[in-house]
């Protein structure tokens, strides 16, 4: 995947961007292997979001902040957090309650052409291609919460796909309406944010489309990396990269032993 | 060690509960407080036909399944994280050699709930997914009121047994974890059998001194099971890390069955039991695990 070089890795790209979108007083859920939904929750709460709530799915944590990255289940988090809630009173709000949560942020193995999620298999379910680790929670915040931000740290045609393999989070389902006739609260992903650019869904046909691309990153390319035909603007825009201040506030106090760019480099070009 | 309360027993003693065919519960969280020195000693026994019910989970499913003890296996999340896929789970998953009873979050919760409850089933919202078309039995579409949300039945989820480990505990039975305690007790609520393993035993008055840190209260324990390192190579919060090294031996032996029984003999099944395996893992190494360097 050809990318031009930058002055950033592409998990602090993603945390940026995520964290742009995140409102000030917003409540959020983050799971357990999480390092860029981390960072870029404490990033939204060191700029511009300072009252944003999140919490620890599996450990109950909530806005644990140290300056550094750790897993969310880390008990190391308890001594920083402003509170440690059990995970069987948790789950009130987060398997049943409609709306309790603004946001969450998802990655999966495949995506498809209406932000549905799969973390199950690839193929078919009784003799799968790819075994994958299952649903946990995916279900319960993508059908729950009021939006969802799909994170996928690669961009390619096994990762976006016409139609998942198995839906495990329900996005705008076939599109339309159909994710309300279901009978689904109002909500679906809102942005897909990958390591080509940053995709919406069109309101009304609910189809994913393309919102900008990163520096260097063609329309071509982005098309020949996925599956489906994506919804394209006329005109199309550039993604706006981290800025000093951004990247200066990431570093110094969100991600201060570097996780992200140990973790997330960008793909190698191929 | 003999103790007023009795639930103090060794490892043998504790495991007699699991017999063949048995479903059984396993708590922590990934790699959080995976109660392996239970695990090891069950496929150091050779029990076989387990329907697993794991809490979301790592190297406890896997290494069950990759001896060979188990015959389905609910799945809510068994996962390497960072290590990747969990590797015997897949495996076995993708030749159908394990039946995977797929589950969610609300599936798993709705369930233990009910079994923790003495109801029949769980109601919880129907989110749209696939799991009631793999899983018919384990979602079933609820009667609801004209203009409810839908709903789906979860049949409550009671295990026969179920395998925690907690940090410490006091001789009555008390455990407590220095960490978060995940869906343990919940579990434990709804099992019908309850084994703990703990790293160490403390006298009453330790426990005293934190009562908030007991997560699991003694009245929802059977029988507790002192072996230091018992969570590795996964992590015990507060006490030491996840065994990064090991953890990556462990992947590579897994690539097929006749490396992981290798792994297996080795570690497992040379009938020397935990002080064998501590013995195989070394002191250094284990040392190394406790200082706090490896994390985050």
């Amino acid at each position: 995947m050809p990318v031009v070089p930058q002055s950033f890795a592409m998990g602090e790209m993603l945390a940026v961007l995520l964290a742009r979108d995140m409102a000030d007083g917003e409540k959020a859920i983050v799971g357990t292997n999480s390092d860029i939904q981390v960072a870029a929750c404490n990033l939204a709460r060191a700029r511009h979001a300072p009252h944003l709530w999140w919490v620890s799915g599996p450990g109950g944590m909530t806005n644990p902040t140290e300056g550094i990255i750790r897993p969310a289940a880390d008990a190391e988090n308890i001594a920083v957090a402003q509170a440690v809630m059990d995970l069987p009173l948790m789950i009130d709000f987060i398997d049943w309650q409609i709306h309790f949560f603004d946001f969450a942020i998802l990655g999966a193995l495949q995506t498809d052409r209406f932000g549905n999620i799969n973390t199950v298999c690839v193929g078919d379910h009784a003799k799968p291609r790819l075994r994958g680790p299952g649903t946990v929670g995916i279900s319960a915040l993508c059908g729950l919460s009021k939006r969802f931000y799909i994170m996928m740290t690669r961009h390619d045609r096994g990762a976006f796909v016409p139609k998942v393999d198995f839906v495990c989070g329900a996005g705008h389902m076939t599109g339309g309406s159909s994710r309300t006739d279901a009978g689904l609260p109002e909500g679906g992903p809102s942005l897909v944010v990958t390591p080509l650019g940053v995709f919406d869904f069109e309101p009304a046909s609910k189809a994913m489309r393309v919102r900008s691309l990163h520096e260097g990153v063609t329309i071509d390319e982005v098309r020949d990396n996925t599956g489906f035909d994506l919804l394209v603007p006329d005109k199309i825009e550039s993604t706006l990269a981290p800025d000093a201040e951004e990247l200066f506030v990431l570093r110094r106090a969100v991600d201060t032993t570097g996780v992200l760019p140990a973790k997330f480099p960008w793909p190698k070009a191929n | 060690m003999k103790t007023s309360s009795g639930k103090i027993v060794d490892l043998a003693t504790a495991l007699a509960a699991v017999k063949d065919g048995m479903t059984v519960g396993i708590g922590g969280w990934i790699f959080h407080g995976q109660p392996m020195a239970l695990i090891r000693g069950l496929i150091a026994r050779g029990v076989r036909d387990l329907t697993l019910v794991p809490a979301p989970g790592s190297v406890a499913p896997d290494m069950l399944i990759g001896a060979g003890c188990v015959k389905e296996t609910a799945c809510v999340f068994i996962s390497f994280e960072h290590l990747g896929l969990a590797p015997n789970f897949r495996r076995a998953a993708q030749s159908g050699a394990v039946k995977v009873l797929e589950m969610d979050g609300p599936g798993i919760a709705g369930g233990l709930r009910a079994g923790a409850c003495d109801l029949p089933y769980g109601l919880i919202p129907d989110l749209g997914t696939d799991l009631p078309k793999v899983n018919p039995n384990g979602y079933r579409k609820a009667r609801v009121q004209e203009g409810s949300r839908p709903l789906l039945e979860v049949p409550a989820i009671k295990p026969d047994v179920l395998l925690l480990h907690g940090q410490q505990a006091d001789e009555e039975g008390n455990v407590q974890y220095f960490g978060a305690g995940y869906f343990d007790l919940l579990m434990a609520q709804a099992a019908k059998h309850v084994i703990c393993s703990v790293d160490r035993i403390v006298p009453s008055s330790t426990v005293r001194q934190s009562a908030r840190l007991t997560k699991i209260p003694s009245a929802f324990v059977d029988a507790i099971v002192v072996t230091p390192f018992g969570a590795h190579p996964g992590c015990s919060p507060g006490l030491y890390d996840q065994d990064e090294a090991h953890l990556k031996t462990y992947v590579a032996a897994s690539r097929d069955q006749k490396s992981f029984d290798s792994y297996l003999d080795a570690f497992v099944r040379n009938g020397g039991g935990e002080p064998a395996y501590r013995d195989k893992i070394g002191a250094q190494a284990l040392a190394a695990l406790t200082s706090g360097g490896a994390a985050p």
